[in-house]
């Protein structure tokens, strides 16, 4: 490329970052305190605003695990709702009384197996896209997950096919105290809402997301500043730089590649049992793309960014939602986002800082 | 296209083998011919679609993701082009002349649409390919969720009748064709061999041809590129125009049905070797063919169904990369 172009990680000098951040925070804080008074006022069911946390929790795993791929190492990652799919039919396959392999095994062991699965999917797509040129690597990995969903809708004797698989169980079931405590705990009145089983049971899976994305964001954001990370960022920027340095550039993008992909897989988790019921449509490329907006909003390369953008695609999607805007608009805002965030802002909204020294080094905030 | 093609064909069970296939090799013959013929109007298709998406990517330096959307485009504004002047007038391959008016409808309109989209767009973007690879999804996003807006979800068809196969070609070769297919091969023949003659006997085609070769060396020689680049968005655009208002009278309208393609054109392209016209062309016929003989493998017995065309040619474009990533043609307008 030219000289005069600008990729999506370099801004230019930004004065304005500063303020931005405090604006983003202010917002933040604001919608939060916004949906928190809406709860203990009456105006948004409990139960609704812990699914709102969840799914925003749900859609920043997809971006943390995009962010790895993307933000660090520079794949064009286009295969993520193949992931996404994976980590919710792998464990539903395994524990679903609907399942046309077998109901037997608790949630939590089929989380394992998906795990493994998804390590074996990101080789096997992985391994024949990785060395190709970062364009082509869009292609090929987009086609794949299209493979992906394509043997997931076919394949009805193991997947169940379009119909979907039904009877999916909780999350904990099986496990002692955790299993049974939604049934527990029983109804508890408070002010306006009666909190019954659904409420404790959502809130148990909200736990469970959080724990996803906690444990990713720390896992992640050590990650980043290890060598590890600084290798990455090196053939992010300059691949025959890093060749030259004799690292085995291939090697460090497949671990991108496979750690990424283990983390969207979680957000998969999350969204089969949260449902009762699970259909092809989780393959839907519109999730690769909803991580996409995510990590573009964010920052490329931040996971604060990451995170943040989890919140915004939740925003779009159910804010649209509960104000009875149709399909089509909610994709158009979504497609107006893209152009307006490459056009203004190609960086993100909350960049990375100080990518390339350890924080501690400034004596400064210990905050990426 | 996915479901009338999973619809059509359901009556093989995979593992039995069709009736022409137990009785001898040479009772196949027919069906054989007919999945070729069918696959030859499909790659018309693919062809218009994938000269578009060459051209970009030759010219603009980009893979535009919203090339699909630009076909779904082309077919709409043919819809509302043919409810307006109707299906009445003279006929050619049994289509009427508003028929032919939504063509040319299809043409402008998605030409129109993509040059104001590379002025609104792309063109003050301050970004590098993968920037535009990106806000090309975006733009896709936003056509498709326009078309949805004004015309909805679901699907629908040309106001055209639904034709029988031409019967004295039935008869003699057992091939099923329809008057409609061989007017979209004839009219897509035609289209390609006028791009075939401005890109190589006109100005315009060798001032296109030394931009996507050097874009720097032709703004030294005094080429106006931007003006290249105005009518490379004009001449892709408007073929992928025609092809969606192909693909609409082939199967249905949806406003999905751009965005399903584009996976199989960009493997047409990749096959055919990304940046050449021609290389797009051969690749075209080739995944439009393919793509219609897999019932093939079900009718001996392999177990890979129908339903799989796409993956195949998907597996197709992963390999070529593979192995040849410059693809049949290689680099270049030539």
């Amino acid at each position: 490329m030219a000289d005069d172009t600008r990729s999506a990680f370099e801004g230019g000098e930004d004065t304005s970052q500063e303020r931005i951040e405090t604006a983003t925070n202010v917002v933040l804080l604001v919608a939060a305190l916004g949906l928190l008074a809406g709860a203990v006022f009456g105006l948004i069911s409990p139960s609704y605003l812990v699914f709102l946390v969840s799914l925003a929790g749900m859609y920043a795993l997809l971006s943390l695990g995009l962010n790895v791929q993307w933000g660090y190492a520079g794949l064009i990652n286009f295969s993520v709702a193949a992931f996404f799919g994976l980590g919710a039919y792998v464990p539903v396959l395994l524990s679903a009384s609907g399942s046309p392999i077998t109901g037997a095994l608790p949630p939590i062991a089929g989380l394992f197996v998906a795990v493994l699965v998804a390590v074996v999917l990101a080789l096997a797509i992985g391994i024949p896209t990785l060395s190709l040129r970062e364009d082509y690597l869009a292609i090929a990995s987009l086609g794949l997950a299209e493979v992906v969903r394509l043997v997931v809708r076919n394949q009805a004797n193991w997947t169940g096919g379009t119909s979907g698989v039904g009877g999916v169980p909780l999350f904990f079931e099986g496990v002692p105290v955790l299993g049974t405590l939604a049934r527990d705990i029983g109804t508890v009145d408070v002010g306006f809402y009666t909190l019954g089983f659904q409420f404790w049971n959502s809130l148990l899976n909200a736990a469970l997301v959080g724990a996803f994305v906690l444990g990713s964001y720390l896992v992640l954001r050590r990650m980043h500043r290890s060598p590890w990370g600084r290798v990455l960022r090196t053939i992010r920027s300059d691949e025959d730089l890093a060749e030259a340095l004799g690292k085995n550039t291939y090697a460090f993008r497949m671990q991108a590649f496979v750690l990424g992909s283990v983390v969207a897989m979680l957000a998969g988790v999350y969204y089969a049992y949260s449902n009762y019921y699970l259909t092809p449509d989780i393959f839907d490329p519109i999730y690769t793309f909803y991580a996409w907006i995510a990590v573009i909003l964010g920052g490329s390369g931040s996971n604060r960014g990451a995170l943040f953008g989890g919140i915004v695609i939740v925003t779009i999607v159910e804010g649209t939602r509960s104000l009875g805007i149709g399909a089509s608009w909610r994709l158009f805002a979504v497609g107006l986002l893209i152009i307006l965030v490459m056009r203004f802002r190609p960086q993100g909204v909350l960049p990375p800082r100080d990518e390339l020294i350890w924080p501690a080094a400034r004596g400064g905030e210990a905050d990426e | 296209m996915l479901a009338s093609l999973v619809a059509g064909r359901s009556g093989v069970v995979a593992g039995a083998l069709a009736p022409g296939v137990t009785q001898g090799g040479l009772d196949y013959l027919p069906q054989l011919l007919n999945y070729l013929a069918n696959g030859v109007v499909f790659s018309a298709i693919i062809v218009l679609g994938g000269i578009g998406l060459s051209l970009v990517y030759s010219i603009a330096d980009f893979a535009n993701f919203a090339h699909g959307d630009t076909m779904t485009v082309g077919a709409y504004a043919g819809l509302v082009t043919m409810g307006a002047v109707g299906s009445a007038g003279p006929e050619l391959f049994a289509l009427p002349a508003g028929f032919y008016a939504a063509l040319l409808a299809g043409i402008a309109v998605a030409a129109v649409v993509a040059v104001a989209t590379h002025y609104l767009v792309y063109e003050p973007l301050d970004t590098d390919s993968i920037g535009l690879l990106i806000t090309s999804i975006g733009v896709a996003f936003v056509y498709r969720a326009l078309i949805q807006i004004q015309f909805g979800t679901g699907f629908t068809e040309y106001d055209v009748a639904t034709l029988r196969p031409i019967p004295w070609i039935e008869e003699f070769t057992g091939i099923t064709v329809t008057e409609h297919e061989i007017g979209i091969v004839l009219v897509a023949t035609v289209l390609v061999a006028a791009l075939h003659v401005v890109l190589q006997y006109t100005t315009l085609g060798r001032t296109m041809r030394a931009t996507a070769d050097n874009e720097a060396l032709a703004k030294v020689s005094g080429i106006r590129t931007e003006r290249v680049i105005t009518s490379m968005w004009v001449i892709g655009a408007g073929l992928a125009g025609a092809g969606g208002v192909f693909l609409g009278l082939y199967n249905q309208l949806s406003p999905r049905m751009g965005f399903n393609l584009l996976l199989v054109i960009f493997a047409a392209v990749i096959l055919g070797g990304i940046g050449s016209v021609y290389g797009a062309m051969l690749g075209g016929v080739v995944i439009g063919v393919v793509n219609r003989l897999t019932p093939v493998l079900s009718d001996f017995g392999v177990p890979i169904e129908p339903a799989y065309a796409n993956a195949i040619a998907f597996v197709i474009m992963v390999l070529v990369l593979l192995v040849r990533p410059t693809g049949i043609a290689g680099e270049g307008v030539s």
